[in-house]
């Protein structure tokens, strides 16, 4: 949409400039043009809007999904899980969508694990793409490293199902990681995010880790219930992080296009009117020595 | 080792499977809102050697 209009123009502009290479010309190519960057911050508007909105729910919701996350989170801090030493394996899940126009959100979850994949021994890592975006960044360069992309994401507002689709797909892939990361966005205010990362364990290395007597009544069963329950809600926690941030930062990145095409908007008038104004005056000139001449 | 656990389910699905009771065995005018979250729309697709591995098996 917004690269078609330009090459509209410039066609006008060249076959006008083989009829007449006159001002005549360039004011309709201006005229034109002056439509389409209006027709454009119309569009940039209307995102904006939707974009308002959508993030005020993402919002709400994010609030609601916190305790998820950070409950998890906290259990791995305070029984202290270390990655094993002897399983180098790691998994890297990529939150991102499957929508653009909406700043750096996923060229920055891209790069951490890019610069990851450039690392040495990125021959253990194995990523996992959430939403299309973080996939057409990372399957040129690593596609030997993704393990599975999942997209259908961002269209609609991320429920646990989701969540929990993504984290059956991890557990029943054979794939047998000792450790991992979640990268996403946090959100933390309108106008900013910034990469963070939840960590990710096989279920030996929480048995192995030395506080886990801090908690009570603990089998392997009960473990292993909860390793694959905090991996769906830490999941989920991150998809909404993802999502709010996402929102947030389309909402900023709509307003600066309109600001553009409004800046845009008025030196186009300007030319406009400049150009209108030369043509009147030349051809005010042509008619009078025309008559001055026949006189 | 519990039922579920037998019968080849991870607790996910598990409770899944209990958190799908309940929302049917709300009173109405609560169902219809847990329903909405009750649907998921995520497509999987596991990716082998750089590319969908459907693909590659088709290509075979």
């Amino acid at each position: 949409m917004l690269g078609r209009a330009a090459p509209g123009v410039c066609q006008v502009l060249a076959v006008a400039n083989q009829q007449q290479n006159r001002n005549m010309a360039t004011l309709k190519a201006i005229s034109i043009r002056l439509k389409s960057v209006k027709n454009i911050q119309k569009i940039t508007q209307s995102m904006k809007m939707v974009s308002a909105a959508k993030y005020t729910r993402a919002e709400r919701e994010l609030k609601a999904a916190r305790p998820y996350g950070e409950g998890a989170v906290q259990f791995y801090e305070r029984a202290e899980v270390a990655p094993p030493a002897d399983e180098p394996k790691e998994l890297y899940i990529a939150m991102t969508s499957d929508r653009g126009l909406c700043g750096a959100v996923h060229t920055g979850v891209s790069k951490v694990i890019r610069t990851r994949l450039a690392e040495p021994g990125a021959e253990n890592i194995k990523v996992i793409c959430v939403g299309d975006k973080s996939r057409a960044i990372l399957q040129r360069l690593y596609g030997k490293h993704i393990l599975s992309v999942c997209n259908e994401i961002g269209r609609l507002p991320p429920t646990f199902n989701d969540a929990c689709k993504i984290a059956g797909a991890i557990l029943t892939s054979d794939y047998e990681f000792g450790s991992g990361k979640i990268i996403y966005n946090k959100f933390r205010s309108v106008v900013s995010y910034q990469q963070s990362d939840l960590p990710l364990f096989s279920q030996k290395a929480v048995e192995s880790s030395p506080k886990l007597a801090t908690y009570d009544s603990l089998d392997a069963d009960v473990i292993q219930s909860y390793m694959e329950f905090s991996l769906a809600s830490m999941l989920f926690y991150a998809l909404k992080e993802g999502a709010c941030s996402e929102q947030s930062s389309r909402m900023t990145a709509m307003d600066n296009a309109s600001k553009n095409a409004g800046e845009m908007i008025d030196k186009l008038t300007l030319t406009f009117n400049r150009t209108r104004q030369a043509v009147i005056t030349r051809e005010l000139i042509e008619i009078i020595s025309g008559a001055a001449a026949l006189e | 080792m519990s039922a579920w656990r037998q019968a080849g389910l991870n607790y996910i699905n598990y409770s899944n499977i209990a958190a799908k009771m309940l929302r049917r065995s709300l009173k109405p005018e609560l169902r219809a809102e847990a329903l909405k979250r009750d649907d998921s729309n995520v497509r999987i697709t596991p990716w082998a050697n750089g590319r969908p591995a459907h693909l590659q098996t088709a290509a075979k």
